[in-house]
C-alpha cells in the first residue's frame, strides 16, 4: 500500500505543503512527495529553507482545501 | 518539545535586524531603526535551541527602537500570532481588516489560517517591546480571523488573569492552549494546576523574579514544565510579573 500523503508547515510563516495536491503553481505537480523536492527548494511566500518545515498531522478545516481551478480558465 | 527545561534570559537566542541593507524589505523603518529579538525557540536565523513547546512554536521577547520600526506586511498561513505590548505602542494592520494600536498591556490574537498579511510597526520614537507568541492551529485554513483585549495591570494585580484560551473574557483561539498573566505586587504563592495531566506549562518571567517549583527565574527567564502535578509558583516580596502558557503536548 502506498504511504499516506503527508502535510508539511513551513515554521518561518505557516505555509502549507501538502504532497496530495502539490503547489502546481510553484512548479510541483500534485503528488509530488516531500522527499522528491530539492534540498535548496525554499517557501515561495517566506524564503525558509526546506529544512525548517515541520510535519504536521492536523486536519483541514471545513470546506478546506478549496480545490484548486483549472489552469487556462481564460485565455492567455 | 515535551521536555522540561529551564531558559535563561541571556542563553536565548539573539537577533538584531537593521532597517538598511539585505533586512531593508523585512524590516520597516527610519534608517537608524533597529529591531532586536530574544528567541526562547529555534526562528528564523537562530536554529540552535528549542524547537518549540507543545503547540507553540515562537516565543520572541522583541524591542522595536526607531521611529516607524516593525516589520513591513507580509504573508502568513495557519499560525496563530499573538502579541503582547510590554511598553511603547504598536500599529498592527491586518488584511482581516484591521487597524489597531495597541499600547501597554494590549494584545491581539491574529490567526492567519487560510491565507493573512501583516504589518507591525513601532510609529513613536520610543521603544516598543512585545512579546510575540506563534501557536500552530488545531485545523488548517481556518477561515481567518483577529480579536484584541487588554490585561489590565491594576484590575488584574495579584491574581491569574485568562488572556487567550477558552476562558472568561479570554480571547478564543482554535488551539488547545491557554495564555495566562500574573502580575503581583508582593508575595503570593500560587498552584497552576494544568486543564488536563498531559499538558505543558511555559512560565516567562516579565519583571521581578519568581520561584518556579524548584528554580528562582529572574526578569525573561523562564521556564518549561510538563505533567499532571500543579505548577508552584512562588511570586518574589518586591513583586513579579509573569506570562503563563498552558499548551497539549
Amino acid at each position: 500500500m502506498d504511504e499516506a500523503f503527508k502535510r508539511w508547515l513551513c515554521l518561518g510563516c505557516g505555509f502549507l505543503y501538502d504532497e496530495a495536491l502539490g503547489a502546481p503553481e510553484h512548479g510541483l505537480a500534485p503528488g509530488t512527495r516531500w522527499a522528491d523536492i530539492p534540498d535548496d527548494w525554499r517557501c515561495p511566500d517566506c524564503g525558509t529553507p526546506k529544512r525548517l518545515f515541520e510535519m504536521v498531522e492536523l486536519p483541514y478545516a471545513v470546506g478546506q482545501p478549496v480545490p484548486r481551478t483549472s489552469a487556462g480558465g481564460s485565455a492567455p | 518539545m515535551n521536555a522540561n527545561f529551564v531558559l535563561r534570559a541571556h542563553a536565548r537566542g539573539f537577533n538584531r535586524f537593521l532597517s538598511t541593507g539585505e533586512s531593508s524589505s523585512y524590516i520597516g523603518g527610519h534608517p537608524d531603526a533597529t529591531l532586536t529579538r530574544h528567541s526562547s525557540f529555534n526562528f528564523g536565523p537562530y536554529q540552535s535551541g528549542l524547537r518549540g513547546f507543545g503547540r507553540l512554536r515562537v516565543f520572541g521577547d522583541e524591542t522595536f527602537s526607531g521611529t516607524g520600526c516593525g516589520y513591513n506586511i507580509h504573508p502568513h498561513h495557519n499560525f496563530i500570532i499573538c502579541a503582547f505590548v510590554l511598553k511603547g505602542q504598536l500599529t498592527h494592520v491586518n488584511t482581516v481588516g484591521n487597524i489597531d494600536q495597541l499600547t501597554e498591556g494590549d494584545y491581539y490574537a491574529f490567526s492567519a489560517g487560510s491565507g493573512g498579511k501583516h504589518c507591525e510597526l513601532n510609529l513613536r520614537h520610543e521603544d516598543a517591546n512585545i512579546l510575540y507568541v506563534w501557536m500552530l492551529p488545531d485545523q488548517l485554513l481556518l477561515p481567518p480571523s483577529y480579536g484584541r483585549a487588554h490585561f489590565d495591570a491594576i484590575a488584574g494585580r495579584n491574581r491569574l488573569v485568562p488572556l487567550v484560551g477558552n476562558a472568561d473574557g479570554a480571547i478564543r483561539v482554535s488551539q488547545d492552549v491557554r495564555i495566562s498573566r500574573l502580575s503581583a505586587d508582593r508575595a503570593l504563592g500560587l498552584d497552576y494546576q494544568p486543564g488536563a495531566a498531559e499538558h505543558g506549562v511555559y512560565v516567562f518571567v516579565v519583571g521581578g523574579e519568581a520561584r518556579v517549583n524548584e528554580e528562582t527565574l529572574q526578569a525573561r527567564d523562564s521556564a518549561g514544565i510538563w505533567g499532571a502535578a500543579p505548577v508552584r509558583i512562588q511570586t518574589d516580596a518586591q513583586g513579579s510579573d509573569l506570562l503563563i502558557i498552558e499548551t497539549a503536548p
